[in-house]
């Protein structure tokens, strides 16, 4: 019995799409000085794919097109609330980043991962100041340490 | 032109789209101990993927179950967004899964 392959192969593509925004989206907003080359870029990319599909010689190579295509243009709105998540203290800062670095000194924006814990089943109270205030005093120390209080 | 690949990067948007929903849901009413369960469920239509016997329906049943997949990677994440009050928290107990003594012993998948 011969295997459908299509399946499988869009299935990777989705899951590899959707691993590699996530991750890389993080890293390109964390590093870029400024958002909108990525995410023109993303656009681009994402625009092309999808155009590609159309003309692709299979169903294979123009649904794994179009769904890495999808995600691009998913990814370059993602840069955009990556970018709001980190002015909210949802994401770490870059303090190397000066457009991180302004959001640190401005807003409740922190450089822990608040996210790096494990569930409790409680709701947690998260204190960022002292986080801020290290971050204001030119500490740029990558803080893997959390500051959670239950 | 083929338009059916753009379909099915339709399909894929959609599928993430209604992944949000879900994993808001799911986490919220039953917790993230049962990732497990959407984990299986999309590996099995990864697998069922492979035998059908049309490439259309195989490529909708492969997106779907990667999509389930990671949705279970992002229940523990989802947890603690809602743990940390950016998402509704659910104060009531919330039921263990079928098996929860040895899914406690495993980490749950974390992208």
């Amino acid at each position: 019995m011969a295997l459908e392959w299509s399946g499988f192969c869009m299935a990777l593509a989705t899951f590899l799409g959707i691993w590699s925004g996530h991750v890389g989206v993080r890293w390109i907003e964390a590093h870029s000085v400024r958002i909108v080359l990525p995410i023109v870029l993303f656009m681009i990319g994402g625009i092309g794919l999808n155009l590609y599909s159309l003309f692709a010689p299979n169903l294979v190579l123009a649904g794994v097109s179009s769904i890495l295509g999808i995600t691009f243009i998913w990814d370059a709105a993602e840069i955009c609330r990556q970018q709001k998540r980190v002015r909210l203290g949802h994401a770490p800062a870059n303090p190397n980043n000066p457009r991180h670095a302004a959001f640190l000194q401005h807003g409740s924006a922190t450089c822990d991962d608040l996210l790096d814990r494990e569930p409790t089943g409680q709701p947690v109270v998260v204190t960022t100041a002292d986080a801020n205030a290290r971050t204001s005093s030119g500490d740029t120390t990558d803080h893997t340490y959390r500051e959670v209080q239950i | 032109m083929n338009t059916e690949g753009i379909a099915l990067g339709i399909f894929t948007l959609a599928m993430i789209g209604f992944g949000f929903f879900w994993v808001i849901r799911l986490e919220y009413h039953l917790g993230y101990l049962w990732w497990p369960y959407p984990l299986v469920l999309g590996i099995l239509l990864v697998v069922l993927s492979l035998f059908l016997p049309n490439a259309g329906w195989s490529a909708l049943f492969g997106i779907a179950g990667a999509v389930f997949m990671w949705g279970s990677t992002e229940l523990k994440e989802q947890a603690i967004r809602a743990e940390l009050g950016w998402f509704k928290c659910n104060p009531q107990r919330k039921p263990d899964p079928p098996g929860v003594q040895w899914i406690k012993r495993i980490k749950p998948p974390h992208m």
